[in-house]
C-alpha cells in the first residue's frame, strides 16, 4: 500500500529513529513501511495518522486496483 | 523475564547434568553432547537476561523487536514457511529412503510430515473458531 510517511516525515525534520520510537516500532518497520515492503494493521496505520495529526486516508493511498477491488 | 531465566537456568542446569553423567560414564556419549548443547544454550539466555537488565538502551531495544508488529508479521512467515518445506522436504526424503531400501526411516520420516499435517490442520480449526 503506498503511503505518504516518508514524504511528511521529511516535511517535519523527523528521523526515522525518532518517529520509530514515538510509535513504539523498530527503525526497520519504518523503513519498511516507506518503501511499501510492508503494510501496517489498522492499529499502527491509525497511531501513524494520529501521530501526525492526520486522518488514514491523508497518510496512506488505497488503491482499489492492487486491493484487487473495483473501482466504485 | 522472570519465568524466562528460570527455564535458562533449568536447560544450564540439565545441560550440565547430562555432561558429568557422560564424563562418569552414567550415560552414553550422544547423552552428554546433547547436554552440551542444553548447556550453551541455557548459558546463552542467561547471559543475555544478564545484559537486559544491566544496559537499558539494549533492554528497550529487545522489548521494542518482541512488541514490534512487522517483527511479529515476520517470525509467523518464518515459521509457516518452515512448516510448509518440512512437509515438502520430509515427504521428498521419505520418497528416496524408501527407494534405498530403507523402509523403516521412510516410514518415520513421513509420519513425521503426516503429523505436521494434522498439527496445521487442527491449528487452522482452532484459529477458524477465534478469529
Amino acid at each position: 500500500m503506498k503511503n505518504r510517511i516518508e514524504e511528511i516525515r521529511r516535511a517535519r525534520n523527523i528521523r526515522q529513529e525518532d518517529l520509530a520510537k514515538c510509535l513504539g516500532v523498530s527503525r526497520q518497520t519504518i523503513s519498511s513501511l516507506e518503501n511499501g515492503r510492508y503494510d501496517p494493521s489498522i492499529h499502527l496505520a491509525h497511531r501513524i495518522a494520529r501521530h501526525f495529526g492526520m486522518t488514514i486516508e491523508e497518510v496512506f493511498i488505497f488503491d482499489e486496483e492492487e486491493a484487487g477491488g473495483k473501482k466504485a | 523475564m522472570k519465568r524466562n531465566i528460570g527455564v535458562s537456568i533449568f536447560w544450564l542446569a540439565l545441560g550440565a547434568v547430562l555432561i558429568i553423567c557422560g564424563a562418569l560414564g552414567v550415560l552414553d556419549e550422544s547423552w552428554s553432547g546433547m547436554g552440551g548443547g542444553f548447556a550453551v544454550v541455557g548459558a546463552l539466555q542467561v547471559l543475555r537476561y544478564v545484559r537486559i537488565n544491566r544496559n537499558e538502551a539494549y533492554r528497550e531495544k529487545i522489548e521494542t523487536e518482541n512488541k514490534d508488529e512487522r517483527n511479529r508479521f515476520l517470525s509467523g512467515k518464518a515459521w509457516a514457511w518452515a512448516g510448509y518445506l518440512f512437509v515438502i522436504i520430509a515427504a521428498f526424503t521419505s520418497i528416496v529412503l524408501r527407494i534405498a531400501g530403507q523402509d523403516v526411516f521412510s516410514q518415520l520420516v513421513s509420519g513425521g510430515a503426516c503429523l505436521m499435517l494434522v498439527l496445521y490442520w487442527g491449528s487452522y480449526l482452532i484459529l477458524r473458531r477465534k478469529y
